[in-house]
């Protein structure tokens, strides 16, 4: 594992478990799919409370 | 290793729910964002009355009001600071369970979710009551505050995060803006708990010297208020300054807030695209790392403008704007929690105190600055009081 400057750099015990899996590195695919879920449910969250009340349901 | 985990993840991949994992490798994860978030703050729906934030309601009541400001407030507790404490806390006491880690990863679902859907809270023309002067002066500040800091963090060779995200923090007046600008920038977790440091630091100094500085310039209390919304910011911190002015201009910040509050998208908006361009004219420069890893503008963060605009348009009611806030401290909340346990104390002090000599500066010649303009806009007659 490498750091900004292409330095080794030390596991990070706080958010890399025993597979290697850290929770804070965020890029590639997997940022795109994390980003489009965001996406989805909160525009999905907006339009549905927006429309409901337009509804006049609350 | 992390290259290969992305490797992994793309042989994995089925669809782009595939990031989600499986409801069993997430789940202790999500309890443990979960526990935290409830027990840090009273949270819609939420009955919990043992929380940190009611904690702090009890202290606040001990110390008693500091121009008629809670202690606490001053110290910027808030629904994104309390579990960010709590998990800052329980990580560095306890460590983080491997278990958990999976679960701690949809921090990055909840940045964009939460930056979405906080759109409907800016209506833009909820400042028009205001006029034009005070609205021109709260932009101008605004983008100046924000080149400023991001033009002395350059001069004292701070790291590019950094700078970009405190001035993002200074220049909107609200360190929400610092996690906000985190997922954009591409910052680490502790420059952006640094930066936030430093913005409430600076604050707690701006609020004691821009009365002081107010007489000399001899500034009439109600453009104090005015001032104190645009030189110091943060809420409770600006209203502290201004009663500490007097009565009058206390009232008046709290006229003049909604000014500072409704163009605070284009603070992070602006430092996000200065810093985009600057990475893409700059593409093999290796000292640059603000915003590095983002390849085109991010379609979330167009979605936010869109809603934004909708927002401006007064398409979001009351209800439903109170609905969407309530399920953005919810997601914020649980974030925050994530991000706290990712940290341990020396993370946030690696950064060291160059961030706030910047923001010192930076925050120094804004009131400076402000001062002077609001006396010329006197003299001129532009303002009247």
């Amino acid at each position: 594992m490498y750091n900004d400057r292409g330095g080794a750099m030390k596991r990070n015990s706080h958010t890399t478990d025993q597979t290697g899996f850290d929770y804070m590195t965020n890029k590639g695919k997997e940022e795109q799919d994390r980003d489009l879920c965001g996406l989805l449910i909160a525009s999905f969250l907006i339009l549905a409370l927006t429309i409901i009340q337009y509804a006049g349901m609350y | 290793m992390s290259a290969t985990i992305t490797a992994d993840y793309d042989v994995r991949r089925r669809s782009f729910l595939t990031s989600l994992y499986s409801f069993k490798e997430v789940l202790p994860g999500l309890l443990a964002m979960l526990y935290i978030a409830v027990f840090a703050n009273n949270l819609p729906g939420v009955p919990n009355p043992f929380t940190l934030q009611n904690l702090f309601y009890w202290l606040d009541g001990v110390v008693g009001p500091l121009h008629h400001q809670p202690l606490f407030q001053l110290l910027n507790s808030n629904f994104v600071w309390n579990p960010l404490l709590l998990g800052l806390i329980i990580g560095n006491l306890f460590g983080v369970p491997n278990r958990w880690k999976r679960g701690l990863s949809y921090i990055h679902m909840l940045m964009p979710l939460g930056i979405i859907m906080l759109a409907p809270h800016f209506m833009v023309f909820q400042a028009a009551k205001l006029g034009v002067v005070p609205i021109v002066i709260c932009t101008i500040f605004l983008f100046l505050t924000a080149s400023l800091t991001l033009y002395t963090a350059k001069l004292l060779g701070l790291d590019d995060r950094h700078g970009a995200i405190i001035a993002g923090g200074l220049s909107t007046g609200d360190p929400h803006a610092c996690a906000i600008l985190m997922p954009l920038i591409k910052a680490k977790g502790g420059q952006v708990v640094n930066a936030v440091v430093c913005v409430i630091g600076f604050g707690l100094i701006a609020m004691i010297v821009l009365p002081l500085v107010g007489r000399v310039f001899g500034i009439p209390e109600p453009l104090m208020g005015l001032a104190s919304v645009v030189g110091v910011g943060n809420g409770a911190q600006a209203l502290y300054a201004a009663f500490g002015t007097g009565y009058e201009a206390g009232r008046y910040a709290v006229w003049y807030d909604v000014g500072r509050h409704v163009i605070m998208p284009a603070g992070f908006l602006y430092v996000f695209i200065v810093m985009f361009i600057r990475k893409l004219r700059n593409r093999h420069n290796p000292a640059i790392l603000a915003t590095r890893g983002i390849k085109r503008f991010p379609t979330w963060l167009g979605v936010f403008i869109f809603f934004w605009v909708l927002a401006c348009l007064h398409v979001f009611k009351e209800p439903a704007h109170h609905a969407i806030f309530n399920l953005v401290k919810w997601d914020f909340s649980l974030a925050a929690a994530a991000l706290g346990l990712s940290l341990s104390f020396k993370d946030i002090t690696a950064a060291g105190i160059k961030g706030f000599l910047v923001t010192c500066i930076a925050g120094g010649l804004r009131i400076v600055l402000l001062l002077t303009a609001l006396s010329v806009c006197i003299k001129a007659g532009w303002l009247t009081v």
